[in-house]
């Protein structure tokens, strides 16, 4: 049973005939970790495009005349951007690439539950991926990525239908990923490894699967709404068919709040394990970490209102959810706190993967206080739809889910491939990256207290200067994005042979070789010790030797 | 599943070991047949009271509160029986549950806000 000897190669290894037969080993299997390669892929080409727009989007913004594109078309460019980044990039980042690859090396399974199922998500994906290029191709869409009614459902003269049935398709593949997700974290799980033995990973990840599991549907359900009064005309949401649009911000907003959970998560759970390994101890206050991803995850279904604080929704609704948006910053501060007590007295090194765990910790504690101020319903009425909200949500969902997905990269890249990158250049470019995201973002918190809203491309010439500082962070963040690319991509040829466990760090995935056999373990390994099981004693003495490979 | 579980399913020893009776509970086909034959009876009674809504015109309120409880019936024995909520393992009936108070968070708070929508009344034109 549990020592059944499997045939033992690297899930890259390639003996193939020819060229087909290759293309099919890979559109056709059912590794975790191929699937995760493939998402690996898609992912960061829709990451690419969606920066494109914002390309497009921050030149624009240069001037104030808007002289480079047309109202319509800016509509259209800042939709692009919105829909490609949250859909098919933010909400699948984390979970579908290093969840897929990891989730079954964590729990010392040989796959996930569902390995059909796992690739039927990835097939999904690239469904709903063509849909949403082809709305592009075709002409693009006007409404914003929130496809406020009446707008979408009746006025719009864009590929509204297409975009929303991309979405719409998409979402079953996140359902598909997160049933797979909670099966195996249920049933799977390696002998000995009990709850509160889990990396924090792995309770992140199953915390997302949760809402996604039940939040994705209801997006589902007013999307295909939409459509049905798009197309028949029957009146749901627009006042003259006697529908009501706030309603479809009250479904709409009942998915797209826990999303953000969906995005950052995932994240959390990355950063748990970064802090870490990097700082040589176990992490602190492991159980308060665990439980906060799921308080997260509740309390997360109780918000959404405050999205809606303009939308004509009664004031009492309105105070209830400012004050559920509060509590919901406990548990986020939490996670925060316990990994700054993780690093103390830690035996910190500043390899990539922390440069970007510190970069989060940074940046989402400014996305997540300014959220506090958007919380508050007095502020929030003042800076709705400015530029104070666009940074708000960039600082939490490019400050935090970006920055754990690219340390994630670079922390498991060594056993994704068995290669080690370039460490000099990963740190230059996560500071590149650090610095370029602030310059970018910070400006837009500036802007928009002082009145500047989103979506507007033509504006008053004394926010000039600092929509120019803007863009020329844009610029250098985009540089930042692009060197890790180039040296990821020469280190599967020139990197350094990375062996099993290049980090010493602990978790099972470290305890197989890299890149992992097909099958995961020679063995399924029996767990008898708790997570980030550090010696005490680790951190004082890495502290008197000197760790090899700290730039400080 | 047999072959899948060669690949796959070897490290199962989270909660596979207590719910292996779960695995092999089932539904006979009788229970199939009288449940569906509840749901046959259900909606006819759903036709019956859009009827009598008709003729005997029924306060509005009354009828909603007739068809809901009808749909409610028909759902309860369909996540139950042929979805096989009642013979699965405690971890699925939780999310089967969860999925109901999930629900019911969303439309109890969106409600909340329609009934509470004009409290207190728009003040008035200045002075």
């Amino acid at each position: 049973m549990a020592t059944t000897a499997l045939p033992q190669r690297g899930y890259l290894h390639d003996d193939t005939p020819n060229l087909g037969e290759w293309i099919r080993s890979w559109l056709f299997t059912v590794d975790h970790k191929r699937i995760a390669i493939l998402y690996l892929l898609a992912i960061n080409f829709f990451f690419l495009l969606g920066g494109l727009a914002a390309t497009f989007v921050r030149i624009e913004l240069i001037t104030p005349q808007g002289d480079l594109m047309s109202s319509d078309v800016y509509n259209r460019m800042f939709t692009l951007h919105g829909v490609i980044m949250i859909f098919f990039f933010l909400i699948p980042a984390i979970p579908a690439v290093l969840g897929n690859f990891l989730m079954p090396l964590m729990l010392g399974a040989r796959d996930l539950a569902f390995p059909r199922l796992n690739l039927l998500s990835w097939y999904l994906y690239m469904f709903g991926g063509v849909f949403a290029l082809s709305a592009a191709v075709l002409g693009g869409v006007d409404t914003g990525w929130t496809f406020y009614t009446p707008f979408s459902s009746t006025y719009s003269n864009s590929n509204v239908i297409l975009t929303i049935t991309g979405a719409f398709i998409m979402g079953f593949s996140s359902i598909a990923t997160a049933v797979n997700f909670i099966a195996t974290t249920h049933k799977m799980r390696a002998p000995g490894l009990t709850w509160f033995r889990l990396p924090l990973f792995v309770w992140a990840m199953y915390a997302t699967s949760l809402v996604i599991v039940l939040a994705t549907p209801v997006v589902g359900i007013a999307l295909l709404l939409v459509a049905i009064e798009r197309i028949w005309g029957v009146g749901i949401f627009d006042p003259a068919l006697g529908g009501d649009p706030v309603l479809f911000q009250h479904l709409f907003w009942f998915y797209s709040h826990p999303a953000v959970y969906i995005m950052i998560l995932p994240a959390f759970g990355v950063i748990s394990e970064l802090i870490s390994t990097f700082s040589r101890k176990r992490i602190f206050g492991y159980e308060f970490i665990a439980f906060s991803s799921m308080a997260i995850a509740i309390l997360g279904f109780l918000v959404w209102g405050h999205h809606m604080f303009v939308s004509s929704q009664s004031v009492y609704s309105s105070l209830v959810f400012s004050f559920i948006t509060m509590l919901i910053a406990i548990p986020s501060a939490i996670k925060v706190f316990n990994w700054t007590a993780t690093l103390y007295k830690g035996s910190i090194s500043y390899r990539t993967p922390m440069l970007y765990a510190l970069g989060f910790m940074g940046l989402f504690v400014i996305g997540g206080l300014t959220g506090i101020f958007l919380g508050v319903v007095a502020i929030d009425i003042h800076v709705t739809d400015t530029y104070f909200v666009v940074a708000h949500f960039h600082y939490v969902m490019v400050g935090g889910t970006i920055m754990a997905y690219l340390g994630g990269i670079h922390f498991w890249w060594p056993k994704m491939t068995g290669r080690m990158y370039n460490e000099i250049w990963g740190g230059i470019s996560a500071l590149i990256i650090f610095v370029g995201f602030n310059m970018t973002f910070f400006p837009q918190f500036v802007l928009g207290y002082l009145g500047m809203p989103r979506r507007y491309h033509v504006y008053p010439e004394e926010f000039q200067i600092l929509h120019v500082l803007s863009s020329a962070g844009a610029t250098v963040l985009a540089v930042g994005f692009v060197i890790p690319i180039i040296y990821l991509m020469l280190s599967l040829k020139t990197g350094r042979i990375a062996g099993d466990n290049p980090w010493e760090a602990t978790g099972l995935e470290w305890r197989t070789s890299s890149p992992p056999p097909t099958h995961n373990f020679e063995a399924i390994p029996v767990v008898t010790t708790e997570a980030y099981a550090y010696p005490p004693e680790a951190a004082a003495r890495d502290a008197a030797e000197w760790r090899p490979g700290s730039p400080l | 599943m047999a072959k899948t579980s060669t690949s796959a399913g070897h490290g199962a020893h989270g909660d596979g070991a207590h719910s292996e009776h779960a695995a092999h509970a089932h539904i006979s086909r009788g229970t199939y047949y009288r449940v569906f034959a509840a749901l046959m009876v259900l909606m006819a009674l759903t036709v019956g009271a859009w009827w009598i809504e008709g003729i005997v015109a029924l306060p509005r309120l009354l009828g909603v509160a007739i068809a809901m409880a009808i749909a409610i019936a028909k759902t309860t024995l369909i996540v139950l029986y042929f979805m096989h909520v009642k013979v699965s393992e405690r971890a699925t009936q939780l999310y089967a549950a969860a999925a109901f108070i999930g629900f019911a968070i969303m439309v109890i708070i969106t409600m909340g806000d329609y009934f509470a929508r004009g409290w207190p009344p728009p003040p008035g034109p200045l002075p």
